[in-house]
């Protein structure tokens, strides 16, 4: 089997001051991505979900088992700049344009700020007037698309998406959620998305995998049966309610 | 617009009740009237010695200011990306700053000129300052945005110049805007010392020769240039905090 992620049986221990046992936020998981798939990892706050994407990112190291992205250490991938990530808080530096931030990953990279690609992009998340704008000057929702639209700028291996709008209200997000599923589905790349919303994952995803509270572990994992590209009619059939309440309870569980 | 109002109204209130208090002599002799301060200060044969004084305390304030700068910057940017250095800095500019200027000046007569120790001992103060800001400034980038940097990969020197600096710069006007005053009066103090002229020298001869009007003239230039660069500053450090805070 072809595989883009793999995580085999990681566990994650945080210590705290004065105990040595410390958290203990994985146990040994284990999970596998394959190239160009779509997984939603849903759970409760505090399941160790965050966690998990920090260890694709490499921004922790795991306390016992591996984390490979395309057979290679996270580390590794970061380096050559080969991830695209956004977080809940967009992240966007202040001082820079929307354009120079889009742009911002060529320039980490030390690689020609591919100017079409950027303006492309701009118009597929539909920043295109507000190329010269500062963070400030715009809405939530539409730093977020700036943000998605920087997490993709590199065309990166795999794309990671820590609650990306998390903090956004639901009319917004819903939007947000449509208009990711159009940008993703013209171009497939391998994707982890971190939620707590049940109807995020859903729409999003090609899997969806729930996991436990502390320690993280797997509970469910449920294929999503929609072609794509999704209308957002699907979020309104009957298929996608049953769904829905089949993961609510696993998540109550 | 009230406060700018209130504010006049509180400046205007404090020199009436200075030329009153002048007038009247309830303070004693040593407290002259404003009117007869601004008379001497205007005065034309006076305008040499005070454009001299001013001029000598001016220069050796924005070599001092220069040179602490500088080094302030450097040393905290050095100290910031040699982690092993930290803590030596930080000591060191913690017992830099715990002599009193007044300990230091002998020493400096010793090492350098009489004309170059007011600027040193003003390089001194600002040194500090700018030290404190720069370190704290650089240490301003939020998790996020280190996280951001990680993940795509940006080296130690991408990371300290498109992200650290910017995120210290607020921090580091703020810093400029203070060490200002404290390079002033870092050059007056180091004119006792000896220096040629200057108005710490004005300041000394006025008080030794009674002159008590002269007196509050060189305390008015000192006040005047203090304030006059400490505005100029404050202007930039608004236009750093709405571009890069």
């Amino acid at each position: 089997m072809n595989v883009a992620i793999a995580i085999d049986k990681v566990s994650k221990r945080f210590p705290l001051p004065g105990d040595k046992e410390g958290v203990l936020a994985l146990a040994e998981l284990s999970l596998t991505i394959a190239p160009g798939e779509f997984v939603a990892i849903l759970g409760p706050s505090g399941c160790g979900k965050s966690t998990l994407l920090r260890l694709v990112a490499s921004l922790e190291q795991p306390t016992g088992g591996t984390v490979t992205v395309n057979g290679a250490a996270p580390g590794l991938v970061s380096a050559q700049h080969a991830l695209g990530v956004a977080f809940q808080d967009h992240a966007l530096l202040p001082w820079l344009s929307v354009h120079d931030n889009i742009a911002l990953p060529f320039r980490l990279a030390g690689r020609r700020i591919d100017e079409p690609a950027i303006a492309r992009l701009l118009e597929l998340v539909g920043l295109a007037s507000f190329e010269k704008a500062r963070p400030k000057q715009l809405s939530g929702g539409m730093r977020q698309r700036a943000s998605i639209a920087r997490a993709l700028v590199l065309e990166p291996e795999v794309l990671l998406l820590d609650e990306p709008f998390g903090a956004l209200d639901a009319v917004t997000r819903r939007q947000m959620n449509v208009e990711l599923q159009r940008i993703w589905s013209a171009r497939q790349i391998t994707t982890m998305l971190i939620t707590h919303s049940v109807d995020e994952a859903l729409f999003l995803a090609d899997r969806v995998v729930v996991m436990s509270g502390r320690p993280g572990r797997i509970l469910r994992e449920v294929q999503v049966p929609f072609a794509r590209p999704r209308d957002p009619w699907v979020m309104r059939s009957e298929a996608f309610h049953r769904l829905v309440d089949d993961l609510t309870a696993a998540l109550e569980a | 617009m009230k406060q700018t109002l209130l504010g006049a109204l509180g400046i205007a209130l404090f020199l009436a009740l200075w030329e009153v208090v002048g007038r009247t002599q309830i303070l004693g002799i040593s407290w002259p009237p404003l009117s007869d301060v601004l008379a001497e200060l205007t005065d034309e044969r006076r305008r040499p010695l005070f454009l001299r004084a001013l001029g000598a305390t001016l220069e050796s304030t924005a070599l001092g200011y220069l040179w602490g700068t500088g080094a302030g910057l450097i040393l905290a940017t050095v100290a910031h990306l040699l982690p092993a250095l930290r803590r030596g800095s930080d000591r060191l500019a913690a017992v830099l700053n715990s002599v009193p200027s007044i300990a230091l000046g002998p020493i400096f007569l010793v090492l350098l000129t009489r004309e170059s120790t007011p600027a040193a001992v003003s390089s001194i103060h600002v040194f500090f300052i700018v030290f404190v800001s720069v370190s704290s400034g650089l240490q301003r980038a939020t998790p996020a945005h280190r996280d951001l940097f990680a993940v795509l990969g940006a080296d130690r020197i991408k990371r300290f110049g498109r992200l650290e600096l910017p995120a210290a710069l607020p921090s580091l006007v703020s810093g400029l805007r203070l060490a200002w005053p404290a390079a002033l009066i870092g050059a007056i103090i180091g004119e006792w010392f000896g220096a040629p002229r200057g108005i710490g020298i004005l300041i000394i001869n006025a008080m030794q020769n009674f002159q008590i009007v002269l007196l509050w003239c060189a305390v008015l230039l000192a006040v005047g240039a203090s304030l006059f660069f400490y505005g100029l500053l404050t202007l930039l450090e608004r236009a750093a905090y709405a571009r890069f805070g």
